[in-house]
Protein backbone atom coordinates (compact mmCIF):
# COMPACT_ATOMS: atom_id res chain seq x y z
CA UNK A 1 0.00 0.00 0.00
CA UNK A 2 2.39 2.26 1.22
CA UNK A 3 4.83 1.11 -1.91
CA UNK A 4 1.63 2.21 -4.06
CA UNK A 5 1.45 5.65 -2.52
CA UNK A 6 4.96 6.13 -2.99
CA UNK A 7 4.71 5.35 -6.91
CA UNK A 8 1.67 7.40 -7.44
CA UNK A 9 3.66 10.48 -5.71
CA UNK A 10 7.02 9.84 -7.87
CA UNK A 11 4.53 9.70 -10.93
CA UNK A 12 2.57 13.07 -9.85
CA UNK A 13 5.97 14.78 -9.10
CA UNK A 14 7.02 13.51 -12.86
CA UNK A 15 4.00 15.22 -14.69
CA UNK A 16 3.98 18.41 -12.63
CA UNK A 17 7.75 18.55 -13.78
CA UNK A 18 6.65 17.86 -17.36
CA UNK A 19 3.92 19.89 -17.57
CA UNK A 20 6.53 23.18 -16.12
CA UNK A 21 8.88 22.24 -18.99
CA UNK A 22 6.15 21.90 -21.38
CA UNK A 23 4.36 25.09 -20.35
CA UNK A 24 7.13 27.59 -20.25
CA UNK A 25 8.57 29.30 -23.02
CA UNK A 26 12.48 28.24 -22.61
CA UNK A 27 13.93 28.51 -25.73
CA UNK A 28 13.17 30.29 -29.06
CA UNK A 29 10.53 27.92 -29.86
CA UNK A 30 8.07 26.50 -27.57
CA UNK A 31 8.02 23.05 -25.79
CA UNK A 32 10.79 20.75 -25.26
CA UNK A 33 13.32 18.28 -27.08
CA UNK A 34 12.75 14.88 -26.17
CA UNK A 35 16.36 14.66 -24.55
CA UNK A 36 15.24 16.95 -22.65
CA UNK A 37 12.53 15.16 -21.02
CA UNK A 38 14.18 12.18 -20.79
CA UNK A 39 17.18 14.27 -18.93
CA UNK A 40 14.78 16.06 -16.41
CA UNK A 41 12.10 13.16 -16.14
CA UNK A 42 13.60 10.15 -16.40
CA UNK A 43 13.34 7.12 -19.35
CA UNK A 44 9.80 6.63 -18.86
CA UNK A 45 9.28 10.38 -20.26
CA UNK A 46 6.51 9.22 -22.91
CA UNK A 47 4.61 7.23 -20.42
CA UNK A 48 4.81 10.40 -18.03
CA UNK A 49 3.81 12.44 -21.00
CA UNK A 50 0.84 9.99 -21.72
CA UNK A 51 -0.44 10.56 -18.35
CA UNK A 52 -0.50 14.07 -18.83
CA UNK A 53 -2.09 13.77 -21.87
CA UNK A 54 -4.90 12.32 -20.10
CA UNK A 55 -5.12 15.20 -17.48
CA UNK A 56 -4.69 18.09 -20.33
CA UNK A 57 -7.50 16.62 -22.16
CA UNK A 58 -10.26 17.09 -19.29
CA UNK A 59 -8.82 20.74 -20.56
CA UNK A 60 -9.56 20.55 -23.63
CA UNK A 61 -5.67 20.73 -24.43
CA UNK A 62 -2.97 17.58 -25.90
CA UNK A 63 0.65 16.99 -25.96
CA UNK A 64 1.97 17.44 -29.69
CA UNK A 65 4.89 15.91 -31.23
CA UNK A 66 6.58 16.96 -34.20
CA UNK A 67 9.61 15.95 -35.37
CA UNK A 68 11.90 19.05 -36.77
CA UNK A 69 12.34 17.26 -40.27
CA UNK A 70 8.34 17.91 -40.63
CA UNK A 71 7.03 14.35 -40.21
CA UNK A 72 4.28 14.01 -37.27
CA UNK A 73 5.77 10.74 -35.92
CA UNK A 74 9.10 8.63 -35.58
CA UNK A 75 9.00 5.44 -33.81
CA UNK A 76 12.66 5.04 -33.01
CA UNK A 77 13.90 6.11 -29.46
CA UNK A 78 16.75 7.64 -31.22
CA UNK A 79 14.23 9.75 -33.17
CA UNK A 80 11.96 10.74 -30.90
CA UNK A 81 14.76 11.69 -28.14
CA UNK A 82 14.95 14.55 -31.08
CA UNK A 83 11.48 15.40 -31.49
CA UNK A 84 10.08 18.43 -30.11
CA UNK A 85 7.11 18.39 -27.28
CA UNK A 86 4.58 20.67 -27.31
CA UNK A 87 0.82 21.36 -25.78
CA UNK A 88 -1.48 22.73 -27.92
CA UNK A 89 -5.55 23.45 -27.59
CA UNK A 90 -7.25 19.93 -28.84
CA UNK A 91 -10.12 21.41 -30.24
CA UNK A 92 -10.13 24.07 -33.27
CA UNK A 93 -10.36 27.36 -31.93
CA UNK A 94 -13.65 29.25 -32.90
CA UNK A 95 -14.06 32.38 -30.83
CA UNK A 96 -10.95 34.80 -31.58
CA UNK A 97 -8.21 33.54 -30.15
CA UNK A 98 -5.50 35.87 -31.86
CA UNK A 99 -4.91 39.67 -32.35
CA UNK A 100 -4.51 39.17 -36.01
CA UNK A 101 -6.18 41.27 -38.22
CA UNK A 102 -8.57 39.27 -40.73
CA UNK A 103 -6.24 40.28 -43.11
CA UNK A 104 -3.15 38.55 -42.23
CA UNK A 105 -5.16 35.32 -41.16
CA UNK A 106 -6.68 35.53 -44.63
CA UNK A 107 -3.23 35.85 -45.91
CA UNK A 108 -1.74 33.27 -43.77
CA UNK A 109 -4.36 30.90 -44.84
CA UNK A 110 -3.69 31.28 -48.65
CA UNK A 111 0.02 31.34 -47.98
CA UNK A 112 -0.46 27.86 -46.13
CA UNK A 113 -2.53 26.38 -48.50
CA UNK A 114 -1.03 27.46 -51.85
CA UNK A 115 2.23 25.90 -50.49
CA UNK A 116 0.15 22.68 -49.37
CA UNK A 117 -0.92 21.93 -52.68
CA UNK A 118 2.87 22.45 -54.32
CA UNK A 119 3.81 19.72 -52.05
CA UNK A 120 5.12 21.65 -49.31
CA UNK A 121 7.19 23.89 -50.85
CA UNK A 122 6.71 27.21 -53.54
CA UNK A 123 9.11 29.85 -54.55
CA UNK A 124 8.98 32.52 -52.58
CA UNK A 125 8.10 34.94 -55.96
CA UNK A 126 5.00 32.66 -56.79
CA UNK A 127 3.82 33.05 -53.53
CA UNK A 128 4.24 36.73 -53.40
CA UNK A 129 2.79 36.90 -56.92
CA UNK A 130 -0.01 34.91 -55.83
CA UNK A 131 -1.05 36.74 -52.79
CA UNK A 132 -0.50 40.01 -54.69
CA UNK A 133 -3.33 39.67 -56.52
CA UNK A 134 -5.88 40.48 -53.46
CA UNK A 135 -3.21 42.46 -51.69
CA UNK A 136 -0.74 45.11 -52.54
CA UNK A 137 2.88 44.34 -52.84
CA UNK A 138 4.27 46.23 -49.90
CA UNK A 139 1.75 44.38 -47.62
CA UNK A 140 2.48 41.18 -49.01
CA UNK A 141 6.14 41.21 -48.01
CA UNK A 142 5.66 42.51 -44.66
CA UNK A 143 3.24 39.13 -44.27
CA UNK A 144 5.30 37.05 -45.73
CA UNK A 145 8.53 38.15 -43.50
CA UNK A 146 6.05 38.25 -40.36
CA UNK A 147 5.04 34.44 -40.89
CA UNK A 148 8.41 33.62 -41.42
CA UNK A 149 9.20 35.11 -38.22
CA UNK A 150 6.57 33.41 -36.15
CA UNK A 151 7.36 30.25 -36.82
CA UNK A 152 4.49 29.66 -39.56
CA UNK A 153 6.36 29.64 -42.87
CA UNK A 154 10.15 28.57 -43.15
CA UNK A 155 12.67 29.94 -46.09
CA UNK A 156 15.20 28.73 -47.55
CA UNK A 157 17.18 30.64 -50.06
CA UNK A 158 14.17 31.59 -51.95
CA UNK A 159 11.93 28.43 -51.54
CA UNK A 160 9.03 28.63 -48.88
CA UNK A 161 8.06 25.90 -46.78
CA UNK A 162 6.03 24.57 -44.05
CA UNK A 163 7.24 25.58 -40.69
CA UNK A 164 7.14 24.10 -37.42
CA UNK A 165 4.70 26.43 -35.73
CA UNK A 166 2.10 25.02 -38.72
CA UNK A 167 3.11 21.75 -38.85
CA UNK A 168 1.97 21.66 -34.46
CA UNK A 169 -0.89 24.22 -34.48
CA UNK A 170 -2.69 23.86 -38.32
CA UNK A 171 -4.43 20.36 -39.04
CA UNK A 172 -2.89 20.83 -43.00
CA UNK A 173 -5.87 18.41 -44.40
CA UNK A 174 -8.72 20.61 -42.64
CA UNK A 175 -7.57 23.78 -44.23
CA UNK A 176 -7.60 22.22 -47.55
CA UNK A 177 -10.60 20.53 -47.04
CA UNK A 178 -12.63 23.71 -45.40
CA UNK A 179 -11.40 25.73 -48.53
CA UNK A 180 -12.32 23.41 -50.83
CA UNK A 181 -15.85 23.04 -49.43
CA UNK A 182 -16.14 26.65 -48.42
CA UNK B 1 30.80 21.23 -75.51
CA UNK B 2 29.65 17.86 -73.38
CA UNK B 3 29.99 19.38 -70.02
CA UNK B 4 27.77 22.40 -71.40
CA UNK B 5 24.60 19.63 -71.47
CA UNK B 6 25.55 17.75 -68.13
CA UNK B 7 25.92 20.69 -66.63
CA UNK B 8 22.24 21.80 -68.13
CA UNK B 9 21.22 18.37 -66.93
CA UNK B 10 22.60 18.73 -63.09
CA UNK B 11 21.42 22.18 -62.75
CA UNK B 12 18.10 21.21 -64.12
CA UNK B 13 17.84 18.34 -61.27
CA UNK B 14 18.77 21.15 -58.51
CA UNK B 15 16.03 23.18 -59.71
CA UNK B 16 13.42 20.56 -59.71
CA UNK B 17 15.09 19.81 -56.06
CA UNK B 18 15.04 23.02 -55.11
CA UNK B 19 11.41 24.69 -56.22
CA UNK B 20 9.56 21.54 -56.03
CA UNK B 21 8.73 21.78 -59.44
CA UNK B 22 7.06 18.29 -61.13
CA UNK B 23 10.09 16.14 -61.20
CA UNK B 24 8.39 14.31 -64.22
CA UNK B 25 9.88 17.04 -66.45
CA UNK B 26 13.00 15.61 -66.46
CA UNK B 27 12.96 12.58 -69.13
CA UNK B 28 14.91 9.57 -67.29
CA UNK B 29 15.82 7.55 -69.78
CA UNK B 30 16.81 10.36 -72.14
CA UNK B 31 19.17 11.91 -69.57
CA UNK B 32 20.98 7.91 -69.20
CA UNK B 33 21.36 7.71 -72.71
CA UNK B 34 23.26 11.05 -72.91
CA UNK B 35 25.42 9.90 -69.67
CA UNK B 36 25.71 6.48 -72.03
CA UNK B 37 26.76 8.54 -74.97
CA UNK B 38 29.63 10.17 -73.44
CA UNK B 39 30.47 7.36 -70.90
CA UNK B 40 33.42 6.23 -72.97
CA UNK B 41 34.43 9.74 -73.63
CA UNK B 42 35.30 9.98 -70.56
CA UNK B 43 39.33 10.71 -69.36
CA UNK B 44 40.03 12.21 -66.54
CA UNK B 45 39.03 12.10 -62.83
CA UNK B 46 36.99 15.01 -63.41
CA UNK B 47 35.02 14.13 -66.07
CA UNK B 48 34.26 11.02 -63.87
CA UNK B 49 33.38 13.27 -60.96
CA UNK B 50 30.83 15.02 -63.25
CA UNK B 51 29.02 11.72 -64.37
CA UNK B 52 29.20 10.52 -61.04
CA UNK B 53 27.30 13.85 -59.82
CA UNK B 54 24.62 13.93 -62.60
CA UNK B 55 24.11 10.15 -61.88
CA UNK B 56 23.13 11.25 -58.01
CA UNK B 57 21.28 14.18 -59.31
CA UNK B 58 19.26 11.87 -61.19
CA UNK B 59 18.39 9.59 -58.42
CA UNK B 60 17.64 12.37 -55.88
CA UNK B 61 15.06 13.32 -58.86
CA UNK B 62 14.24 9.68 -59.46
CA UNK B 63 13.18 9.73 -55.33
CA UNK B 64 11.14 12.64 -55.90
CA UNK B 65 9.26 11.05 -58.58
CA UNK B 66 8.34 8.33 -56.00
CA UNK B 67 7.50 10.93 -53.47
CA UNK B 68 5.13 12.60 -56.36
CA UNK B 69 3.30 9.10 -57.07
CA UNK B 70 3.20 8.39 -53.47
CA UNK B 71 1.75 11.87 -52.73
CA UNK B 72 -0.71 11.63 -55.43
CA UNK B 73 -1.95 8.38 -54.79
CA UNK B 74 -2.79 9.51 -50.77
CA UNK B 75 -5.95 10.85 -50.04
CA UNK B 76 -3.97 14.21 -48.92
CA UNK B 77 -3.18 15.03 -52.50
CA UNK B 78 -5.47 18.31 -53.96
CA UNK B 79 -5.15 19.25 -57.58
CA UNK B 80 -2.91 22.63 -57.16
CA UNK B 81 -4.93 24.18 -59.83
CA UNK B 82 -8.53 23.75 -57.93
CA UNK B 83 -7.26 25.06 -54.95
CA UNK B 84 -5.29 27.82 -56.30
CA UNK B 85 -8.99 28.49 -58.64
CA UNK B 86 -10.46 28.24 -55.04
CA UNK B 87 -8.37 30.20 -52.99
CA UNK B 88 -8.59 33.11 -55.54
CA UNK B 89 -12.64 33.00 -55.05
CA UNK B 90 -12.86 32.93 -51.41
CA UNK B 91 -13.19 36.22 -48.92
CA UNK B 92 -10.50 36.92 -47.03
CA UNK B 93 -13.11 36.36 -43.80
CA UNK B 94 -13.82 32.66 -45.79
CA UNK B 95 -10.24 31.86 -45.61
CA UNK B 96 -9.72 33.37 -42.15
CA UNK B 97 -12.61 31.31 -40.84
CA UNK B 98 -10.99 28.06 -42.40
CA UNK B 99 -7.90 28.93 -41.08
CA UNK B 100 -9.07 29.20 -37.21
CA UNK B 101 -11.47 26.37 -37.67
CA UNK B 102 -8.32 23.82 -38.51
CA UNK B 103 -5.97 25.62 -36.00
CA UNK B 104 -4.67 24.13 -32.70
CA UNK B 105 -2.67 26.59 -31.35
CA UNK B 106 -0.02 26.01 -29.07
CA UNK B 107 -0.08 26.79 -24.87
CA UNK B 108 2.63 28.05 -23.69
CA UNK B 109 3.95 30.60 -20.36
CA UNK B 110 6.42 33.24 -21.18
CA UNK B 111 7.18 34.97 -18.10
CA UNK B 112 10.29 35.86 -15.69
CA UNK B 113 10.74 33.64 -12.69
CA UNK B 114 12.42 35.22 -9.59
CA UNK B 115 15.55 32.52 -10.21
CA UNK B 116 16.07 34.14 -13.44
CA UNK B 117 15.76 37.72 -12.13
CA UNK B 118 18.42 36.56 -9.52
CA UNK B 119 20.08 35.40 -12.02
CA UNK B 120 19.83 38.91 -14.18
CA UNK B 121 21.40 40.68 -11.02
CA UNK B 122 23.98 39.19 -10.25
CA UNK B 123 25.24 39.03 -14.27
CA UNK B 124 24.63 43.04 -14.02
CA UNK B 125 26.60 43.24 -10.70
CA UNK B 126 29.65 41.16 -12.28
CA UNK B 127 29.37 44.01 -15.66
CA UNK B 128 31.88 46.22 -16.31
CA UNK B 129 31.28 49.86 -16.75
CA UNK B 130 30.61 50.53 -20.54
CA UNK B 131 33.77 52.46 -20.86
CA UNK B 132 35.80 49.48 -19.88
CA UNK B 133 34.31 47.77 -22.66
CA UNK B 134 34.27 49.69 -25.70
CA UNK B 135 35.24 47.10 -27.71
CA UNK B 136 32.24 45.03 -27.26
CA UNK B 137 31.01 47.54 -28.86
CA UNK B 138 32.23 48.95 -32.43
CA UNK B 139 30.68 51.87 -34.30
CA UNK B 140 28.59 50.74 -36.45
CA UNK B 141 29.97 50.21 -40.08
CA UNK B 142 28.45 52.04 -42.92
CA UNK B 143 26.35 50.28 -44.88
CA UNK B 144 27.85 47.97 -47.88
CA UNK B 145 25.38 48.76 -50.47
CA UNK B 146 21.76 50.99 -51.28
CA UNK B 147 19.08 51.09 -52.72
CA UNK B 148 18.82 52.44 -56.48
CA UNK B 149 16.31 52.83 -58.72
CA UNK B 150 16.04 49.28 -59.86
CA UNK B 151 15.92 47.99 -56.69
CA UNK B 152 12.59 50.56 -56.17
CA UNK B 153 11.49 49.23 -59.20
CA UNK B 154 11.70 45.90 -58.44
CA UNK B 155 10.23 46.04 -55.06
CA UNK B 156 7.56 47.91 -57.56
CA UNK B 157 8.03 51.41 -55.09
CA UNK B 158 7.78 53.28 -58.35
CA UNK B 159 7.80 51.98 -61.74
CA UNK B 160 9.51 53.73 -64.67
CA UNK B 161 7.25 55.82 -66.38
CA UNK B 162 6.25 56.97 -62.54
CA UNK B 163 9.71 58.02 -62.50
CA UNK B 164 10.49 59.67 -65.79
CA UNK B 165 7.29 61.49 -65.15
CA UNK B 166 8.26 63.23 -62.11
CA UNK B 167 12.11 63.59 -62.85
CA UNK B 168 9.95 65.19 -66.40
CA UNK B 169 8.05 67.73 -63.66
CA UNK B 170 11.06 68.80 -62.35
CA UNK B 171 13.07 69.55 -64.96
CA UNK B 172 10.25 71.76 -66.48
CA UNK B 173 9.88 73.52 -63.31
CA UNK B 174 13.92 74.29 -63.41
CA UNK B 175 12.83 75.22 -67.34
CA UNK B 176 10.53 78.41 -65.86
CA UNK B 177 12.56 78.99 -62.98
CA UNK B 178 15.86 79.68 -65.06
CA UNK B 179 19.02 79.42 -63.08
CA UNK B 180 18.56 79.86 -59.33
CA UNK B 181 20.00 78.76 -55.76
CA UNK B 182 20.07 75.18 -55.30
CA UNK B 183 18.05 74.99 -52.37
CA UNK B 184 15.69 77.42 -53.12
CA UNK B 185 14.66 75.32 -56.48
CA UNK B 186 15.06 72.42 -53.89
CA UNK B 187 13.26 73.22 -50.84
CA UNK B 188 9.65 73.17 -50.96
CA UNK B 189 6.78 73.01 -48.01
CA UNK B 190 7.23 69.62 -46.88
CA UNK B 191 10.61 68.43 -46.20
CA UNK B 192 10.19 64.99 -47.50
CA UNK B 193 8.92 66.87 -50.93
CA UNK B 194 12.09 68.55 -51.08
CA UNK B 195 14.46 65.33 -50.41
CA UNK B 196 12.46 63.61 -53.31
CA UNK B 197 13.58 66.44 -55.19
CA UNK B 198 16.61 67.07 -54.38
CA UNK B 199 16.99 63.12 -55.78
CA UNK B 200 15.11 63.45 -58.66
CA UNK B 201 17.21 66.19 -59.53
CA UNK B 202 20.65 64.77 -58.98
CA UNK B 203 19.59 62.33 -62.05
CA UNK B 204 18.93 65.19 -63.85
CA UNK B 205 22.42 67.14 -63.27
CA UNK B 206 23.68 63.05 -63.83
CA UNK B 207 21.89 63.03 -67.03
CA UNK B 208 22.87 65.97 -68.01
CA UNK B 209 20.08 68.03 -68.17
CA UNK B 210 20.73 70.90 -65.78
CA UNK B 211 24.09 72.37 -64.45
CA UNK B 212 25.26 72.97 -60.95
CA UNK B 213 27.76 76.19 -60.67
CA UNK B 214 29.49 75.89 -57.27
CA UNK B 215 31.18 78.73 -56.00
CA UNK B 216 33.35 77.36 -52.76
CA UNK B 217 34.38 80.73 -51.66
CA UNK B 218 30.75 82.29 -51.10
CA UNK B 219 29.57 78.95 -50.24
CA UNK B 220 26.55 79.31 -53.00
CA UNK B 221 25.02 76.44 -55.32
CA UNK B 222 23.09 77.46 -58.35
CA UNK B 223 21.50 75.49 -60.69
CA UNK B 224 20.12 75.85 -64.09
CA UNK B 225 18.70 73.99 -67.19
CA UNK B 226 21.45 72.66 -69.30
CA UNK B 227 21.76 74.44 -72.02
CA UNK B 228 23.40 71.85 -74.54
CA UNK B 229 21.28 67.99 -75.52
CA UNK B 230 24.37 66.43 -75.00
CA UNK B 231 24.26 63.82 -72.08
CA UNK B 232 26.61 64.36 -69.19
CA UNK B 233 28.24 61.72 -69.35
CA UNK B 234 29.14 61.85 -72.72
CA UNK B 235 30.72 65.36 -72.02
CA UNK B 236 32.28 64.27 -69.25
CA UNK B 237 32.87 60.29 -69.13
CA UNK B 238 34.73 60.46 -65.81
CA UNK B 239 31.67 61.81 -63.96
CA UNK B 240 32.51 62.82 -60.40
CA UNK B 241 30.15 62.99 -57.34
CA UNK B 242 28.96 66.13 -55.75
CA UNK B 243 27.70 66.07 -52.01
CA UNK B 244 25.32 68.65 -50.86
CA UNK B 245 23.83 68.62 -47.49
CA UNK B 246 20.79 68.91 -47.01
CA UNK B 247 18.87 68.93 -43.44
CA UNK B 248 15.68 69.12 -41.39
CA UNK B 249 17.52 71.96 -39.69
CA UNK B 250 18.79 73.80 -42.60
CA UNK B 251 14.99 73.67 -44.45
CA UNK B 252 12.98 74.75 -41.46
CA UNK B 253 15.75 78.32 -41.42
CA UNK B 254 15.20 78.28 -44.89
CA UNK B 255 11.02 78.23 -44.46
CA UNK B 256 11.28 80.93 -41.61
CA UNK B 257 13.28 82.99 -43.64
CA UNK B 258 11.10 82.75 -46.50
CA UNK B 259 8.09 83.32 -44.10
CA UNK B 260 9.52 86.53 -42.66
CA UNK B 261 10.00 87.97 -46.38
CA UNK B 262 13.92 87.18 -46.32
CA UNK B 263 15.99 86.38 -49.01
CA UNK B 264 15.89 83.05 -48.39
CA UNK B 265 19.08 82.13 -50.05
CA UNK B 266 20.90 84.40 -47.52
CA UNK B 267 21.84 81.93 -45.50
Amino acid sequence: MEREEEARTRTERKVKRAAQLLFFWRHRIPGVKGWELKKAVGDDYLEVLGVLDSVLDRFGMEVKRISEEGEERGEEEEKTERDRFMIVLKDPVIEKASGERIDDVAMLAATLAYIISKQGKAPRKAVEDFLSEKFPKQRVFFALDRYIRQGYVGEDETVLYIGWRTRAEVDRKSLVDLILSS
Amino acid sequence: MKFDELFRLIHFCETIEKEGTDPFDLDVKKFLETLKRYHKKWKSLDDLLLDAEALAELAKVIELQGKWIKDRSSSFYIDPALLELKLKMLEPHQLATAFVRSWNPVISVDRITLQRLKEGLNYWNALLPLNKRKEEFPLPSALDTTFDLGDLIELNILSKEEFADALQAVLKELEERGRIDYHDFIYGDAFEASIIKAYLTSYLVSEGKAELDINPLEDEVFISPSSTNVTAKALHPLSKSIAISLSYEDWLQWREKRKHGQEPNER
